[in-house]
Formats: structure tokens, sequence, C-alpha cells
């Protein structure tokens, strides 16, 4: 996954809450440009296709995982298409949240192979920076809605393919893996000390 | 350990499944091949022969997913479609019914009918110019078809057998790759691509070709004749990896199955 070869920033925040990625993703576009912000922050479903989903009430139609993840795949393209690619073609910052991270925690823990994941975004540029968001509130008070992000949203999806699917642990395995990246030095998670040096850069 | 036994015991039941439903399944035929060159035809006629004989058979046709169907019009009518972006939407509407129609219906012991198969995707995304190992990829693990059924027609016949009925679509005739304004010019340097993509996968996978330029009676008749010459393909030997992928992720399968 080579990196882009536009003179832009693109900046990856990566997590399992929509609302969390939409707050930290405008506070790292505040940071990496100061006052005279020009960039943009792309969230996902920019193409539609996930709201066009919740719409449908049809149980027996529930997608598996797999399914979501094209469907992911199809939303990037669309946002690096329209949104990511022509920023950074004017040299502009770019916070992507989510990104590829959130698509491989949603998966995995949904049991879909990792090559697989890394075969299906192949085509999407790798970022120059990756930071991630903790949920608040912390375990309690989750539950997946499909009017979420993508996390919340494979979370409600597969929650009501079957009564042996448990949201709960499926949101624990997406965070345990964003947390295993985390240790392993690939990220950090947005805090002020983190924003600071990103304003630094 | 206590997990890796959990995993293994878990591993055995699924073989012991897919052992099962191997026996009591229904064959999975797949029809392939340019637009025009009479796949519809031939299977509605196969349809109609196999139930006469005494099959359960139902059909599952490209792109048609409730899910997906309307979603994928909508995007095709206003050409907001990029090529990767026309692959990766079939390939989600392939993956859906492939999980809620096509296996289904294979373990409930009915024959499946495919007008059009992943095959489709591949002669047609790597006409658009995408990388054919990426796209092939996103259709893993495969499920094979017992037979794949392909109507070979030049490109020429394809393009007088589409246009004396109407002017292609926009997608139909490439135009979203080619940069042709012509729709009738584009289907033809199009369709080329196609046949060229199709003769080369007819020849990696072993596809069974019929010749489309032939009567429609006549190939009908060897459809049939090619039908009942050809062997199951063994799903323990080449899908249980597909299969198993799919029991995985569909815990009330399992359930109806004990």
């Amino acid at each position: 996954m080579p990196k882009s070869k536009a003179p832009g920033r693109l900046i990856a925040v990566e997590g399992t809450r929509q609302s969390d990625l939409m707050e930290a993703g405008a506070e790292v576009l505040r940071a990496a440009d100061g006052a005279r912000t020009r960039g943009g922050v792309s969230v996902w479903d920019a193409s539609g296709i996930f709201f066009e989903l919740s719409r449908s009430t049809d149980t027996a139609a529930v997608p598996s995982a797999k399914t979501l993840l094209l469907l992911y795949a199809s939303d990037l393209v669309f946002r690096l298409r329209w949104e990511i690619q022509p920023a950074l073609n004017q040299g502009l910052t770019v916070v992507a949240a989510p990104y590829l991270q959130t698509a491989f925690a949603a998966g995995v823990a949904a049991g879909v192979p990792k090559q697989w994941i890394a075969n299906l975004f192949d085509f999407a540029p790798r970022p120059d920076a990756t930071f991630r968001t903790r949920e608040k509130d912390g375990y309690a008070g989750w539950t997946g809605k499909r009017k979420g992000g993508f996390c919340e949203f494979v979370c409600a999806s597969l929650g009501s393919l079957s009564d042996k699917v448990d949201q709960a642990e499926l949101r624990a395995r997406m965070v345990a893996y964003l947390d295993k990246l985390e240790r392993g030095s690939q990220y950090r998670t947005v805090t002020p000390k983190v924003l600071k040096k990103v304003a630094a850069r | 350990m206590h997990l890796t036994a959990a995993a293994k015991a878990l591993k055995r039941s699924m073989r012991e499944l897919l052992a099962t439903l191997e026996k009591k399944r229904g064959l999975l035929i797949a029809f392939e091949g340019p637009d025009g060159a009479g796949k519809t035809t031939q299977r509605k006629l196969f349809k109609t022969w196999l139930k006469g004989e005494g099959h359960k058979v139902v059909t599952s046709k490209w792109n048609s997913s409730e899910l997906l169907k309307s979603l994928i019009k909508t995007r095709k009518t206003i050409h907001a479609l990029n090529p990767r972006e026309f692959c990766l939407l079939h390939a989600a509407d392939y993956r859906h019914r492939l999980e809620t129609e096509i296996l289904p219906a294979l373990c409930s012991g009915q024959n499946v009918i495919c007008d059009r198969y992943f095959f489709t995707a591949l002669a047609r995304d790597a006409a658009r110019g995408l990388d054919v190992d990426w796209v092939l990829k996103l259709y893993t693990p495969l499920l094979w078809p017992d037979v794949v059924f392909y109507f070979s027609v030049s490109a020429e016949t394809s393009s007088k057998r589409v246009m004396a009925e109407r002017t292609p679509h926009f997608y139909e005739a490439g135009q979203d790759t080619t940069n042709i304004e012509d729709p009738q010019a584009s289907y033809r340097q199009f369709m080329g691509r196609i046949i060229q993509q199709y003769g080369a996968l007819a020849l990696v996978f072993q596809f069974v070709t019929i010749d489309a330029e032939m009567s429609i009676y006549e190939q009908h008749k060897m459809i049939r004749k090619l039908f009942l010459e050809g062997r199951r393909r063994s799903w323990t030997e080449f899908n249980a990896e597909s299969v198993m992928d799919w029991l995985a992720t569909r815990p009330e399968v399992q359930l109806a199955q004990e």
C-alpha cells in the first residue's frame, strides 16, 4: 500500500464510535492546520450506501461482515475520488475519520481473515499519520445502532442476524484490535498532548 | 489449550455438517458469456427441462439481490460509479446472494442456475482495467459451480443482437472506460475486450463452451447432453473453505441442521 504522491497530508483517525471520530477528526484537523484551516474531514458514508441500507428493515436480508466490508470499500473509493484525493492534490490536509484500521477492526472482530481485508483495501493510499479515539464512556452504554458509524453498523447488523452474535463481545473485540495496534506503536490515541505534537509538526 | 480443543471440536463438527450437506445438496450451474449470447433464453429452456425431469430449480440472476439491486441501479442511472466502485458493489451483491440465496437453496437440495456468476465480474472488471488478481480475491473463498456453460459468440454477433433491440446502456457499453461518446461504437470496442477476457477465463477455469452462433434448439440439445455427461464437483474437495466460511457466519444454519 503506497503513500499518495499528492502534495497534501492524509491523516487517519480510527475508532469504534462515530461521535468520537467526528469530534477527534475536527480536533486533529485544527491542530494540523492551525487557525487557517483549509483542509477537511472526510467521514464515512459520503456515498450514502449505508444510509440507504439502514432504511431497509427486512431482517431476512441482513448482510454479512464481508458484504459490509465490500460496501465500506466502495464508500471509501467514493471518498477518495471526490473528497480526499482532490484535496491532497491541492496540497491540503485531509483527516479521514474513519479510514482503514476501523474497517480492519470491525472485520477481524467478525472473523473475516485479515489477509482478505488487506487485499480489499490494497487500492487505498497509506496515510501520513494515524491516530485513534477511545470511547469516552468506556464499555457502558454501548448499543450498536445502524445510524452510528461503521463499527456500530456492523454490530447492529450482525447482532440482528442471530441471537448467537453478542454485540458487546463483538465490539470488545474491535476495541481489542485497535488496542493491540496501539501497543505495537502503530498509532496513538488523540489526547491534548498528542494534538500539541501534531500542531508542532 | 482449552480454546484450541474447542476450536478443533468446532472444525470437526463443521466438517461433519459439510459431509451431510454434500449428500443432499443441489447442483450449482453457471451460465456465462457476453451480452447477446443467448444465455437467458438457454437458461429458461434448461430450467424448464430440469423441472420436467423432476428436479427442484431456482435461478439467481446477476445484480439482483434485494439488498443492493436498487442502490446499484440508481448509481448506474446517474453514471456515478467509477470502475472500482462498480466492481465492489457487484462483488457485494454477489456475496449477499451467495450467502442468502444460493448456498441456502443448494443446501436445501435445490439446483441453482446462475444467470452469470463471478466470472462475469472477472471479465468485465478486467476489461475495465482493474487487476484481475485483486478482483478474484474479492470473491474468495470461491464457491465452484458443478458446471459452467460458456456461450461463445463474436463481438460482432453480440453487437448485432443487442443493437437490434436497443441502444446499449452506459455501463453495458463500457462508456465509463472507453470514453467513446457513441454507445454503439463503445459497445463494440468494450465487448471485444470482454470476449478476450472470457476466452482466457474459459481456458483457465475449464468452462464447457457452447457455440452460441448455433440455433437455439441445437444449443439446448447440447446443454442437455453435456449436463447429463457432467460430474458433481465434490464440495469437500473444492468448496469446503467456501461453505465453512458461510456456515461460520450463519449460526442459524447450524441450528437448522441440528
